[in-house]
Order: structure tokens, then sequence, then C-alpha cells
């Protein structure tokens, strides 16, 4: 998994964000509706307080008259002008008569029976504009206005939004960055169990998923593949013992017919060796190699497949199928087939040199075998990407395409040529090797012929 | 197969479990001429190799109490450097690999004909100093070899070799007299250890003699039936 594009593709990452805007929202949602209801409520209370007020001075003239009105105005004012009632008693013309008003307010908003205006209130000789919220009763022929200044809920307001702003915003914050770790460390234990697979993939069946043991269900996974691992591991050892003990059990016994022919074979002094070489005897000697042989290439099939390649050096692929091809050129010359190498500069990779040499014996043991006389064999070795390519082609009559596949199984040959010698065991083998160095086999029409290529990781240069 | 020598008889342990290779073996060995003593378990392999002296070791890989990679790592720790030949049923490349790191000298894998043992056999208790030494000359008959200038005479005249045929020359001229197999060429001169299908050994052998043989005389480089290959003295043939 690799950092960036992919991160957003990562499913905890989506889930994260998701996660993320939900909350946001029920946050907003939430302190939206604290915020209104709390504003509805303070004006309702001071509707309600000028209500009050209202019934109170209604309640003055309607005892005393205007006269009455206006003294307890003036004392109201003198008293609680500091609570922020404002007040305003004036005639039907508009002619102030008392109150704390020095004037009819300018520049008023109505808003249904209610006026809001800003009044200028000197605090410590600095005139400060205050937000007042009033309404204007009718009493007689007399407008008394009654307000109440709203400056300090204003400032209450605004404290609730700059909260509920920071609030949410750092909540925001908050789980972004919770979310973000929360992402990379499933990420990076993702990463690790994908490493360690990796590993296990390439053979080394010992490994084991790392576990945290903190028993979530990422540990319990972890718990389970390691458990299945351990089987792997298990059933992979058994079986290699068991081939091992096999092997020994047989090759003893074959070395035991073998001593037991050897003792009946006449000496090497005998004459006529030519009409020997034909008896009965003599083909159970080579009957016997050929079982010893089976029984080897079997054994380093299984022992490819299931381990880990050993003995791994850096070599050059274009060096050793020179080698082989100086080997197998006079072999290939009487049967004048051209052997030719192609490819020019060196390719590293890290392997088993007994191994590829085995391989590369085997793909020209089986181009040779195939190739028509007088046909040619090309062994290329190349740098490709970040590949190391191995090729072999001849000029023989192929494999057809539908059966590409079948041939690389063990014991596979084509029905086509019973007569060409071999025990079906060559390719297999190729590709146990290919796949032990972690490469790639595939076989392509030379049309006529075979190409057989292995991809091999190359060796970082 | 070779005129046995009279005057000492090369001592051989064999260390191997199964009676029947055994005696097989044992009987094998001293029809050529070598003094063999026999072991069937590891344990009892061990106490003899450290009791008495031997020129060469024959190592059974699997045995009971003690394995045949224990023994030579328990002989080489006490400074025992026998020469030793495993005998395996293990056979596959990386084992052959632990065998010789183990310590071991040569590595053959079951089942294996006797010829082959016996060239092996003859090969490690042969080791001499000429096989080895930084000589700059190596010299069989009229057939000299200078190791300096890569160059190749007989009777005087220069014979056109490649680097490989030069080396499998040199491998074969520097063990004069003795058999080598086509699996001690193969896994000597072109360090590879696999059994050849084909007979790819015996076409650079018979490209090997056209150059060598064939304008001269008397033949140098013999086929041992059953065997392998031989350069030798004329006046020994």
């Amino acid at each position: 998994m690799k950092p960036g594009a992919s991160a957003l593709r990562s499913s905890a990452a989506r889930l994260t964000l998701w996660y993320l805007l939900i909350l946001i929202l029920g946050v907003g949602t939430l302190l939206g509706a604290v915020y209104w209801a709390t504003e509805r409520t303070l004006l309702v209370e001071v509707d309600r307080v000028v209500e009050a007020e209202h019934q109170a001075l209604s309640e003055n003239f309607d005892d005393g008259g205007v006269e009455r009105l206006i003294m307890v105005l003036k004392r109201r004012s003198d008293d609680w002008g500091r609570l922020g009632a404002v007040y305003l008693l004036a005639d039907a013309v508009g002619v102030r008569l008392a109150g704390n008003l020095s004037a009819w307010p300018q520049n008023v908003r109505h808003r249904d029976e209610w006026l809001e205006f800003e009044l200028d209130a000197h605090e410590g000789g600095v005139p400060t504009p205050h937000a007042v919220r009033a309404r204007v009763f009718a009493l007689g022929e007399y407008q008394l206005l009654i307000g109440n200044d709203m400056s300090e809920r204003q400032r209450l307001m605004a404290r609730l939004r700059s909260a509920a702003l920071w609030g949410s915003g750092l909540t925001t914050l908050l789980v972004a960055l919770v979310g973000w770790w929360y992402s990379r460390r499933v990420a990076w234990r993702v990463r690790a169990v994908a490493e360690a697979c990796e590993t296990i993939i390439s053979g080394d069946l010992s490994r084991r998923l790392p576990r945290n043991g903190s028993g979530d269900e990422f540990d319990q996974l972890t718990m389970t593949v390691n458990h299945m691992l351990d089987r792997v591991e298990h059933q992979t050892t058994v079986l290699r013992t068991t081939f091992g003990s096999a092997a020994h059990d047989l090759r003893t016994p074959l070395q035991r017919i073998r001593a037991r022919l050897d003792s009946l074979l006449p000496g090497d002094d005998a004459a006529g060796s030519a009409a020997l070489a034909a008896t009965p005897l003599h083909e159970a000697v080579s009957d016997l190699d050929r079982i010893q042989r089976t029984l080897s290439t079997l054994l380093q099939i299984a022992n490819a497949e299931s381990g880990v390649a050993q003995q791994l050096q850096p070599l050059d692929l274009v060096q050793l199928a020179q080698e082989l091809i100086e080997l197998y050129a006079p072999v290939a010359r009487t049967r004048h087939i051209t052997l030719e190498a192609a490819g020019g500069a060196a390719v590293e990779i890290t392997g088993n040199r007994q191994l590829l040499a085995q391989l590369l014996v085997n793909l020209l043991e089986n181009a040779l075998k195939y190739s028509p006389d007088g046909g040619r064999v090309v062994l290329r070795a190349t740098r490709q990407g970040g590949h190391a390519v191995l090729e072999v082609s001849d000029q023989g009559r192929g494999i057809p395409a539908a059966l590409r596949d079948a041939a690389l199984l063990p014991f596979r040959r084509l029905e086509s040529e019973p007569q060409v010698p071999g025990s079906g065991l060559g390719l297999s083998l190729v590709a146990a090797v290919v796949r032990l160095h972690g490469g790639r086999l595939q076989l392509h029409d030379n049309a006529p012929g075979l190409i057989v290529r292995c991809e091999f990781p190359a060796a970082a240069s | 197969m070779q005129p046995k020598p009279a005057e000492h008889r090369m001592q051989i342990l064999l260390i191997e479990d199964d009676r029947e290779t055994a005696s097989y073996l044992v009987n094998g060995l001293r029809q050529e001429g070598y003094a063999v003593q026999h072991c069937a378990d590891g344990r009892d392999g061990l106490f003899t190799a450290t009791e008495s002296f031997f020129d060469l070791l024959i190592v059974d890989r699997m045995l009971p109490h003690l394995d045949g990679l224990s023994i030579i790592n328990l002989l080489r720790q006490k400074d025992i450097h026998t020469p030793v030949l495993i005998l395996s049923a293990l056979g596959t490349v990386d084992e052959r690999v632990a065998g010789l790191q183990a310590g071991g000298d040569d590595y053959l894998i079951k089942p294996f004909a006797f010829a082959e043992l016996l060239a092996r056999v003859q090969a490690l208790l042969r080791r001499n100093p000429a096989e080895t030494r930084s000589i700059s000359v190596v010299r069989v008959g009229d057939l000299e070899l200078n190791l300096l200038s890569r160059r190749a005479t007989r009777a005087g005249r220069e014979i056109a070799l490649t680097n490989r045929e030069f080396k499998l020359l040199e491998f074969l001229m520097r063990r004069v007299g003795q058999v080598v197999t086509r699996t001690m060429l193969l896994e000597s001169v072109w360090d590879l250890h696999f059994d050849p299908q084909t007979n790819l050994i015996d076409v650079h052998i018979s490209r090997l003699r056209q150059a060598v043989d064939r304008d001269f005389d008397w033949p140098l480089l013999h086929t041992v039936r059953g065997a392998g290959y031989m350069i030798r003295e004329p006046s020994a043939g």
C-alpha cells in the first residue's frame, strides 16, 4: 500500500472522512439549536419585562394621571437607569415630557410592534452604542416608550457564537487528527500483515504475522492466520520429511540392486563391449539410472517447491548462459544445430547457481531434443525493466496453446510424441526453480517452435 | 583396474548402516587392494575413526545414533583431517553443499556405480601436491601444458585448445594414471552438479582427443569402459 493518492482509497480513511462529516453536521446542528433557543429565550424575557413595566406604569397613569406618571418615571430613571431600562413619555405631537431618553430615537427599525435602535450611552466619558429593544404604548393622548438595553444580551450571544465556532472547529480538528492517526495505524497494520504475507509467499514458512496482543479484531484475524500458517508449515515439514525418508528408503534398495547388477557385469577388460551394451543386464542398469534420475528430479522439485532458496549469490545470467552454451555447443554441432546466445550487457540476479544451471540444462536439453537437425536454438538473457528475462527458443514442434499450462505439470508429456525419450519432469523442475526465485514462467509460440520465457526479479544495481 | 600399490595398503574406514551395501563396498574395495574396516552405526564409527589411523573415511549421511555430518564435524574439531567421502540418499544441490561445508571432501549420491565410487576413492587417496600445487608446467609423456602461458604442446608442436579444453586437459593431466568419471569432470571443470542425460562429456572428450592424440603415434587419453577417462603415460599402458 502506497501513501498519497491511495491513502484516500483506504477504507479506514474513507470511514474517517464520513465520520468527520457526520460529526460536523451533528455538532453544527446541536450548537445552532442551542444558539437559537437561547436567543429566543432572551428575547421573550425582555418582552416580559417590558410588558410588566407597561402594566405597572399604566396603573400609575390610571391612578394619578400624567403628573403621577412623570414623577414615577423620574424616580425610576434615577434609581434604575443603570439596569438598562429605557423610558420616554411624549405628548400627542411627540414632545418629550419625561424619561431617561433626551429625544425620540432616530434610525429606528420596526419589527412587528417592536422598535430596535441604538443609543449612545456615556460609559466613563466614552460614548458607547447600546442596542435597545422597545415598544410604544398609548396612554390616553400620550405615548409611552418602554425599552430595554440589549447590549448585555448581545454580548452573551456573541460569546455563545464564538464558543460554538471554536468548539465545533476544535472538535473537527481533533476528530480529523484522531481519524488520521487511526487510519494510519490501520494502514500500518495492514501493511505489516501484507509484508509478512509476501515473505511467507516467497517461501519463508516460519515467518508469522506480528501480533499486538490487544485482542481486537485485527489481532484475532492475525491469530487465525498464524494458526493457519502453523498448519501449513507443519504439513510442509511432514511432506518434506516424508519425501526425504521415502527417497532414502528407495535409494538404499536401488543401491543394493545396482550392487548386485554390478557384480554380475563382466569386468571392463572383457572383449566385445559393443555387443554387451545391448544385454538385458545393461538395459537393467540403464533403467536403474533412469529411475534414479527421476527420483532425484522429483526430490529437487519437491525441495524447490516447498523451500526457501538457499545458497543465494549474485550472478550474471548472461555469463551462466554462455557457460552452458559452451558446454552444449559440441553436442548441438553433432546434429548441425546452431546454438547461440543473444543479449549483451550483464544481467545480474540473486540466485542459486546450481539450480539455475539445472534450469538452463533442462531447457537446453529440451530445445535440442525437439529441434530438427540443422535448426537454431537461441538462448537470450536480457534486462527488461525491473526483470531479468531468460528466453530459450527452438524451432521444434512447439506446444499447442491449449496445452501449455498443462505442460508445466509433472509427468505431462505431449501424447503425440511418445517416441521422444524423457521423464516429463524437465519443465516442472524449471517451473519450480523459477518460482523458488520469485519469478514467472511463460511458454510462447516461436512459429515454429517453442519459446520458454523465465522472468526473474533483477538484482538491484 | 590399476596395479595395486604393494608397499602400503591404504586403510579405509566405511561407516554405513545398510548391511548389504556395506558388504558390497567392503568386498569391492578389498578386491581393489584396500584394507577396509566397517562400522554400522555413527557412534562406533566416530570412535574407530578417532582411535586408529585411516587414509580415507567413507561415511553415510544417515546413520543410527550419530549422523554422518556430525561425525565429520566432531572429527574436524579434534583436528583429524582424514579425507571424507560422503555417501547420501539425500541428493539435492543444497544438501550436497551442506555436506561439503561440514568438511566432507566429496559427495556421492546413492545409488552409484562402484566404478564411480572407486574413481573418487582413488582421487581422494592420491590427492597429491601435484593436483593443487602452483606449478607452471604439467607433463605427461611428450605432452606438455604450460599453465602460465596457457599453451599446450605435444612433441614440441603446439596444440590449439579453447579455454575449457585447456582446463579439461589440465584436470586430467594432474591426475595422470587415475580414472576420472564424467560426473567428476562436470563437477570440477564446469562446476556443475547434475547428471547429464546426453553424451555431453563424451563429445567434449572426443574433441579434446582429436586435438591431443589424432596426429601422434600413440594415444594418451584413454576411455575406461564403464567408468570414465584416464590420461596415461605411454609406458604404463
